[in-house]
């Protein structure tokens, strides 16, 4: 015991110390390290602690436990848990395959062509959710909607879309679905570059095929790109809501209801930071759940 | 020679530190002087930054739809000096939300314009102490001048939350020139049994270029938490969604489940509505009645704005406003709403004269008068509604008589919850999913659960 406070203020001088040393490199960190500090530390600190409160302008009350009972003993949470597991189940792997797909299609192509599909397939990616969420209500338009339109052809009488219990939901997927995945293409590419051709022509001399070699080199060698792109369109998934409140606003009923829409709700419609921070806790506990399970299965044999 | 140094260094940042308090205007206090006897003769009034966040109302010539504030506040600012004032603009969509984070922030404005029933501020937010009473800057004569249910909707626990400024209430918009065309004649004082609104709304539903596809419906309206174009529907036969003590739900009774079959029926028995009726699209619902290249539905529910827009040359349409259908409570029944300023916490007294002093100016007579003109709601002084804005404007005029028929919204605490439990609910039934006796039933579980944490 009484060698570890000197061992203790050792190790702090020799942190100030290494700091000072190396003080033009925390300098240029201090501004990031600031933004992140006062935007997303602070900030999440805070609503972990009002998960715990009922929040009030002038003075938050601590309830313990309170919150979160709420919020576990609400209908409404479980469907919205629900619709979010589903959109997340049907969107994110449609999506890495995509990407997956689009990225050796394009790889092979000369740098001229490349360029283009990189642009075209990733412009989604930079247009605003809120137009692209407009165009779909339009595609989904009971009256003048393409969709229906197109059902029209083959004289299928038009769909509510967005206005039915049973559509509204799929509607969304498919929307999500049929955008196209731009940084999943991007990251492939990158990824795909990074693969030696050494590895191909060794493959082509041992009699390899180009499925072949596609299925047991490229593949392989691209698991840490989807690991990181499964885990990144996981919790993309979970956090969907600008889709839900440009369209359909959580209905019909509640058959669009997902995670993110309710914690806004709770929080500047009905004014329960402390639920809404509960809300999010337990949102946080599932998207962490996932991404661990994600990480052991997709990245044991890349350690 | 270093004590000095410090000396010198403590003088200067206590210089510094007065002077940057001293110019934060915010902080100025009043200064009461007293005469020889110990009696009060000045009061300094109180100088500094007001802040007044509003939306967009009436355009002038030059497309600017803030104005009215602009130069009143002006005005206002010539009147006292050493006040300024400062405007922000919000657009009225986003009120709601802005206003939350900034009360969440405790950075709200001085002032804002709130209809406590519409969201934006509810009844839990004057529970805890942000919302100033505003009974004793007004004369009793003064607050006599504003109609009982505008001073009411502002009325918490005996004080009053605000200064009405605006009434508002919905009311049924006719397309006059698809009535010509089907040579359907309006009601008579824009007045009708449910009975003669479906019958005329059968003949408004029609195929017009002859390939078996309808191309005008009679009616249209949608269904969606915060908005209350269809409720009307669901007051006719006398139904209410809470006791008046608001302590019980009452909108699964034998009156609310044949309400709601009314409204649900027109569209799925009398199919006089088109199969879009009852969904979320506010804005396409707007324009299937009022934009010109559409004009596919004769009748549509609207809010009091409405009326205002449909006489702009954007949505110019030859209409008429006409009653809600009455059912089986023998009158015509519609749903009302209250807009006013409200005068956020503030410490100091000075400031919460001025700011008080700010409210009354631009909810005079003569504001209101110039605001039922120009932005298409009714005044809530009766001294504004009885120099008769409404004199070269018909439309206006009628829907005025309506707010006689006004229902206001419980005032629950948590009556956006109570109301998303419920038109969550009615969304299913316009969609044909559920019979008005289930959705109405399967509403009674939340609601409840909602009172039950007020017994």
């Amino acid at each position: 015991m009484k060698t570890l406070v000197p061992y203790k203020s050792e190790k702090i001088k020799y942190l100030l110390k290494d700091i000072w040393k190396n003080r033009v490199y925390y300098l240029f960190l201090a501004p990031k390290m600031v933004v992140f500090t006062l935007f997303i530390a602070i900030p999440v600190i805070w609503a972990f602690i009002l998960a715990f409160q009922e929040y009030n302008v002038f003075g938050s009350t601590w309830v313990g436990l309170n919150n979160f009972i709420k919020v576990l003993n609400s209908e409404v949470f479980y469907v919205a848990l629900w619709n979010t597991f589903k959109y997340t189940v049907f969107t994110v792997p449609v999506h890495v395959v995509i990407a997956l797909i689009l990225a050796t299609l394009i790889h092979p192509l000369g740098k001229i062509a490349q360029s283009f599909f990189r642009a075209a397939f990733y412009l989604p990616t930079v247009t605003s959710m809120v137009i692209i969420a407009m165009v779909w209500r339009w595609i989904y338009n009971f009256r003048f909607g393409l969709f229906n339109y197109f059902l029209s052809w083959f004289g299928i009488p038009p769909v509510d879309w967005l206005g039915q219990s049973a559509t509204a939901l799929w509607a969304i997927i498919i929307m999500s679905i049929l955008t196209p995945p731009g940084v999943g293409i991007i990251l492939y590419l990158a990824a795909m570059s990074n693969i030696p051709d050494t590895l191909y022509e060794a493959a082509k001399i041992d009699g390899a095929g180009p499925f072949q070699r596609w299925y047991r080199i490229t593949l392989p060698m691209l698991k840490p790109t989807t690991l990181y792109l499964v885990m990144i369109s996981t919790i993309g998934s979970f956090q969907v809501f600008t889709q839900i409140i440009m369209m359909t606003k959580g209905g019909p009923g509640y058959a669009t209801e997902t995670l993110v829409h309710l914690i806004y709700k709770t929080a500047f419609r009905d004014y329960e930071f402390g639920v809404a921070s509960a809300q999010a806790m337990i949102l946080f506990i599932i998207i962490l759940f996932f991404s661990v399970i994600q990480y052991r299965l997709l990245s044991t044999d890349h350690d | 020679m270093k004590t000095k140094k410090w000396i010198a260094i403590t003088a200067l940042l206590t210089l510094v530190a007065g002077t940057i308090l001293a110019g934060c205007g915010k902080s100025s206090e009043q200064i009461q002087r007293t005469d020889k006897s110990g009696e009060e003769v000045e009061e300094k009034p109180w100088t500094g930054k007001i802040t007044v966040w509003d939306g967009p109302r009436w355009a002038d010539a030059n497309d600017n739809k803030y104005h009215w504030l602009e130069a009143k506040t002006a005005e206002f600012e010539a009147a006292h000096p050493g006040v300024k004032i400062e405007i922000v603009q919000v657009p009225w969509a986003e009120m709601p939300d802005k206003l939350n984070v900034a009360i969440a922030g405790k950075a709200w404005p001085d002032i804002a314009p709130v209809d406590i029933s519409g969201g934006a501020v509810s009844i839990n937010h004057i529970k805890q102490g942000v919302i100033e009473p505003m009974d004793e800057y007004l004369t009793k004569d003064e607050w006599a001048d504003f109609y009982p249910n505008a001073l009411e909707a502002y009325t918490y626990d005996g004080k009053i939350y605000g200064v009405p400024n605006s009434i508002t209430v919905h009311a049924m918009l006719l397309n006059l020139d698809l009535f010509k065309e089907r040579g359907v004649d309006p009601p008579k004082d824009g007045r009708w049994t449910y009975e003669e609104f479906v019958e005329k709304m059968k003949q408004l539903t029609f195929d017009r270029d002859g390939d078996g596809q309808i191309d005008v419906y009679g009616f249209s309206t949608y269904i969606l938490p915060g908005y209350y174009e269809a409720w009307p529907f669901l007051y006719m036969d006398g139904a209410r969604p809470l006791s008046e003590d608001l302590n019980q739900y009452t909108f699964d009774d034998p009156k609310a489940v044949s309400a709601l079959k009314k409204l649900s029926d027109l569209k799925f028995v009398h199919k006089l509505a088109p199969p879009e009726m009852g969904g979320n699209d506010v804005g396409g619902t707007w324009k299937a009645w009022a934009a010109s290249d559409q004009r596919m539905v004769a009748v549509e529910p609207w809010a009091t704005w409405a009326i205002a827009s449909a006489q702009t040359d954007k949505w110019k349409t030859n209409f008429m406003v006409a009653e809600y259908p009455i059912g089986d409570s023998g009158k015509p029944i519609t749903i009302g709403g209250v807009g006013g300023w409200v005068m956020f916490h503030e410490e100091n007294d000075g400031k919460k004269k001025m700011v008080a002093e700010l409210i009354k100016y631009l909810s005079s007579t003569d504001e209101q008068y110039t605001m039922a003109k120009n932005y298409g709601v009714f005044p809530a002084r009766k001294s504004a509604a009885e120099k008769n804005p409404f004199i070269d404007n018909p439309q206006m005029a009628q829907a005025m008589n309506m707010a006689e028929q006004a229902v206001m919204l419980p005032r629950h605490p948590d009556w956006k919850k109570i109301d998303e439990a419920i038109q969550t609910q009615l969304q299913l039934v316009l969609n044909g999913e559920k019979t008005p006796e289930e959705a109405l039933k399967a509403a009674r579980g939340p609601v409840e659960e909602i009172l039950n944490q007020y017994k």
